[in-house]
């Protein structure tokens, strides 16, 4: 399994050089993205330059660190200064950013190698990446399956080998659900702790960045990496909780796990029959189960699509065709202009959601949607600090089900949504989530199972997720493409 | 102009946008420096990248208090940013971060000559658009000013005359600059007025229609903007028709208003709270430390110069008008007898050398207020008269140089009795024409007398003893 | 109940142009939405409120001039440009 320790181990130990390591991620590339559809740029010369930087630092006798020459992947709503950042949507094709994420400027400066930029739903709303502009990232368990969504792209390279992790986006479960369906690691992390500079904003008090990879100590490794404090974001607190990859492996005896009924209705068989299974493990390992009720969560899919399109409405105002992005050829008067480019350059779900998004701010609907969905934010916030006075972890299904067929999602918006049910709450709530492979349905498709912990204590869920995967083995399995390592 | 006619009254209310004298935008570190080529006064912050986050800009945030404190408002305790959306080319986000529903300033008044009060309902800050440039159909777009801090006023519909609203205008404009927030400079747009303005029945207390005159950049555009609106809308209502609410564009040329926007320019702003901007808290302590270093204002200033100076109101209000001037008479003033004095010297010779109100403003003379305060404890201590400090100031003000620069020792101690009386009768008697005139009624032939004793003494006579010596010498 | 005349409006306000032909199926959809969001109307009220996830607060950046970006890189993205601006050129 090409895990980040794997993939340094190898450099250090000079099994291969950074360069011909990233040579074959590119030739796997090639050849896998025909069929994945994970990468919708691949960025091979910029790659192989920052390989040659560190196998000048290996040879030179330099120490090198953890994340320095593995071969990773960006989310294409992460800025990448000249490199074309378009969000999978058409109105931003051509863009290239002047400025790069704070992310991404962290990683840079740890020499990580970029190998593209991954496919998305559009502008990230979607939960099967196939309101990509670029069409769908596919499964690689089974390509005619989704990958999910949003950040169906990292998902669909990482599972498939053509990337050793990379940094998602999570509003509603877009880290963690395609994560879920390809068979990976994804962690959500605390809102805060990850700067949002340079993440092109969908729901800006509901967006997160985190990592997407094949094992939890990846996701540990990653994740300190990335949780700073970054003066650029006023909402950023760093990693408050301190770093967490010295903290797995902490016993978990007396833990409480909780499980709340609700995150289990409409759950799929498979699926559920997985995350008790999952709580079982648990049980052996000294953990104690702890059941609840958390009725409030049958609003928070509601109150997450008010909020997260009365956010966006207004966030994706700015493409206009002025400054960047695409702009209609033909049109009468500025004002026209502005209508043509967005109805041309915006996908159906994006309209959809921005129409949504205006109508519940609009003069006369604001009280009774935005104003009471603020409202149930508070009381859902609540719901959570008490849930955790009984618990210290909560586990519970990523998704009601497993990787859908591809053109199952789009036909009806509603129950699109539903997808998102146990996802949405932990956005709502600002909270840490992480999906973890917790075994595979009849048809061979992985099941993932989630751990919410309280806000900044990453390292707890983090903890319990390693510890699961020690006891009941990590349920990773190759698929057939990409680089072998 | 009263605009007020037999039947009618006007009512009108300002929201007054003033950009902020900050060095940096109100989210970015963006110069906020006037001028500039075109878009290079930009970062991806203000321009609005995706991705992009803003950062409040803790001046921008004093000086809003301030002006909050100086207009006699409250500071609020919890204040938060809002988004108001509207899509147009100047707007780089396609909205503007501006307060709605917690402004930072809540209440407070403008009072005028009159004595009346000119309600505040809040003051606001907020972001500045860019600029447009229109030229053949086609639109360019320069973003320097985007992002630029501002605060809006909001006032009570109080005014009730064209008058008050430029004497409104005037107070929050001197206030401002007294307090050093804001240039105010509406030629440059640093201050821009949108009027709100309804006509009612004298006597009545219900409020009329409103329309809003949007982007006024001058005070005497803004007369006459009012004066065309109130009689427009007046004229409605005598032909029975009615006023519509809408906003109007003034145009100066043809001194008339009309309609500014098309259906394409929908107006449902759709505020909410700003998700990438956290709540901002003032202390009760950080209130009264601000409050503690705003200057005196100009309103206290005036009072104190009638009050304890002793001043005519007219001079006292010269003043306080600009903040230079009033920090150069307190220097000036400082142990004198006379403030009357200092305030002649500064309204009558310093400003016929400063003649604009922008000189007045910046009040730039070669002598400084102790050379000023020392000319006049010369005069103070009976060394030297009025009449030749005067001349003395005039040189002073010529070269930049001293009192003392100009008058020898012997030009001090004045003209003793004999002297004084050896001189007027010299005067009387080599004048008979003056004394044969001033005899047969004249009156204005005895300054001619005087004139010839200030001469022969060197200026060191004192103008009102010799009149009342001649006039005994003459019977 | 959504019409099609706030359909229409929305698409205004939203900078979007909605086909005569998909106004009855956009209204449509819209409605299940908002049904769906009407859900939450369903919610006991409650005194909670939200301000923002972490209860930050008084978070500045000092009044300190940073080096603007160049007119050329600011430009760099628009779709069209002249003499240093942005540009929305007449095609009428």
């Amino acid at each position: 399994m090409g895990t980040i320790s794997k993939i340094h181990e190898m450099l250090t130990t000079k099994q291969c050089s950074c360069t011909e390591l990233t040579k074959s991620y590119l030739e796997e590339i090639e050849k896998a993205n025909k069929e994945l559809n994970a990468y919708v740029n691949v960025t091979g010369d910029e790659a192989l330059n920052t390989a040659k930087a560190v196998d000048k630092k290996i040879a030179e006798g330099k120490e090198i660190g953890l994340l320095e020459g593995v071969p990773m992947t960006l989310k294409d709503n992460l800025s990448t200064k000249n490199i074309e950042t378009t969000c999978c949507s058409k109105i931003l094709t051509g863009y290239k950013p002047i400025y790069d994420a704070t992310v991404w400027e962290i990683l840079k400066s740890q020499n990580a190698v970029m190998l593209g930029k991954t496919n998305m739903d559009e502008f990230a709303m979607g939960s099967s990446c196939e309101t990509s502009y670029f069409g769908g990232a596919m499964n690689p368990f089974d390509t005619s399956r989704v990958s999910g969504g949003s950040s169906g792209g990292v998902a669909s390279a990482v599972g498939g080998n053509i990337a050793a992790y990379g940094l998602g986006s999570d509003t509603g479960g877009s880290i963690r659900q395609p994560a879920s369906f390809c068979g990976i690691v994804g962690l959500k992390p605390t809102y805060g702790s990850v700067s949002r500079y340079g993440l092109v904003a969908y729901a800006s008090s509901l967006d997160q960045i985190g990592p997407i990879t094949k094992s939890v100590e990846d996701a540990s490794i990653v994740f300190d990496a990335i949780a700073q404090y970054d003066e650029k974001d006023s909402t950023s607190k760093g990693n408050v909780g301190g770093e967490t990859y010295s903290k797995l492996n902490n016993d978990i005896k007396g833990m409480k796990i909780g499980i709340a009924k609700e995150y289990l209705d409409g759950v799929r068989d498979d699926v559920k029959e997985a995350v008790l299974n999952a709580a079982e493990v648990y049980k052996s390992m000294g953990a104690e189960i702890v059941y609840f009720d958390l009725p409030e969560l049958k609003f928070a899919l509601p109150v997450y699509y008010i909020i997260a399109c009365a956010e966006a409405s207004s966030n994706l105002g700015r493409y206009d065709g002025i400054r960047y992005g695409y702009k209609t050829e033909h049109y009468n008067g500025t004002h026209d202009m502005i209508c043509r480019t967005r109805s041309e350059g915006f996908g159906d779900e994006v309209k959809r959601r921005i129409l949504l998004g205006t109508y519940v701010l609009s003069a006369g609907y604001y009280d009774a949607y935005y104003k009471k969905a603020q409202n149930l934010r508070g009381t859902i916030v609540k719901a959570f600090n008490n849930a955790f006075e009984k618990c210290d972890v909560i586990l519970a299904p990523t998704v009601p089900m497993t990787a859908f067929e591809k053109g199952h999602a789009v036909s009806d918006p509603v129950e699109t949504y539903l997808t998102d049910i146990c996802t949405v709450p932990v956005n709502i709530a600002g909270l840490p989530g992480i999906s973890i492979p917790c075994g595979f349905n009849a048809n061979g498709m992985p099941i993932g199972m989630q751990l919410i912990g309280q806000s900044f204590k990453e390292s707890v869920i983090l903890n319990a997720a390693y510890k699961y995967q020690q006891a009941a083995g990590e349920n990773f399995k190759d698929t057939k493409w990409g680089v072998k390592l | 102009m009263g605009c007020q006619t037999v039947k009618y009254e006007l009512v009108a209310g300002f929201e007054t946008h003033i950009e902020l004298a900050t060095k940096t935008k109100i989210f970015c570190g963006c110069t906020t420096q006037f001028g500039g080529e075109p878009n290079t006064h930009c970062c991806p912050v203000c321009i609005g990248l995706p991705g992009t986050l803003p950062k409040l800009n803790r001046q921008a945030v004093r000086y809003a208090i301030m002006a909050g404190l100086a207009t006699h408002g409250e500071i609020a305790e919890e204040s938060k940013m809002d988004r108001k959306n509207y899509c147009y080319p100047d707007l780089s986000k396609a909205y503007q971060i501006s307060q709605l529903y917690a402004p930072l300033c809540i209440g407070g008044y403008v009072e005028l000559s009159n004595g009346r009060k000119i309600r505040l309902h809040h003051i606001h800050i907020e972001e500045d658009a860019g600029k447009l440039i229109h030229q053949h159909g086609d639109t360019y777009v320069d973003y320097n000013r985007g992002g630029v801090p501002l605060i809006e006023i909001v006032s009570e519909p109080d005014i009730r005359s064209i008058d008050e609203a430029r004497e409104y205008v005037e107070k929050l404009q001197q206030v401002m600059r007294y307090i050093g927030i804001s240039d105010c400079k509406m030629q440059e747009g640093s201050m821009r007025c949108d009027v709100n303005i309804s006509v009612r029945p004298v006597g009545s207390e219900k409020l009329g229609t409103r329309t809003e005159i949007k982007n006024m950049n001058s005070i005497n555009n803004i007369a006459k903007a009012m004066e065309y609106e109130f009689e427009r809308q007046v004229d409605l209502l005598e032909n029975g028709e009615k006023v519509t609410q809408e906003t109007l564009r003034y145009d100066d040329a043809t001194n008339t208003t009309s309609p500014m926007r098309s259906k394409e320019d929908a107006h449902d702003y759709r505020y909410f709270r700003d998700p990438d901007l956290v709540t901002i808290n003032i202390s009760r302590e950080e209130v009264e430390e601000i409050r503690e270093s705003l200057p005196e204002l100009p309103a206290d200033k005036c009072k104190r110069y009638i009050d304890e100076l002793g001043l005519p109101e007219k001079d006292a209000q010269l003043l306080t008008k600009y903040r230079k001037i009033s920090e150069y008479f307190d220097e000036a003033c400082k142990g004198v007898k006379s403030a009357k004095t200092v305030a002649n010297f500064i309204i009558g010779q310093m400003f016929s050398r400063t003649e604009t109100e922008a000189d007045k403003e910046i009040f730039d003379v070669a002598v400084t207020p102790a050379q000023l305060n020392e000319l006049v404890k010369l005069i103070d201590s009976g060394k030297i008269r009025n009449n030749l400090a005067k001349s003395t100031l005039e040189k002073m003000l010529d070269t930049g140089k001293g009192a003392l620069d100009f008058i020898s020792e012997s030009d001090m101690g004045g003209l003793d009795e004999n002297t004084m009386a050896e001189l007027c009768k010299q005067a009387v008697e080599s004048n008979p024409k003056a004394v044969e005139d001033y005899k047969n009624g004249k009156e204005k032939a005895i300054k001619a007398l005087v004139g010839n004793v200030m001469k022969n003494s060197r200026g060191k006579a004192d103008a009102v003893a010799a009149e009342a010596k001649i006039k005994e010498l003459i019977g | 109940m959504v019409t099609r005349e706030d359909v229409e409006n929305i698409a205004l306000l939203s900078k979007l142009f909605v086909p005569e032909e998909e106004l009855d199926s956009l209204t449509q959809s819209m409605q299940e939405i908002i049904d769906f969001a009407d859900t939450i109307n369903n919610a006991p009220v409650s005194g909670e409120t939200f301000d923002n996830i972490n209860n930050l607060s008084n978070v500045f950046r000092e009044d300190e001039v940073k080096q603007s970006y160049s007119s050329e890189e600011i430009l760099k993205n628009a779709p069209e440009q002249a003499e240093n601006h942005f540009l929305v050129r007449n095609r009428e």
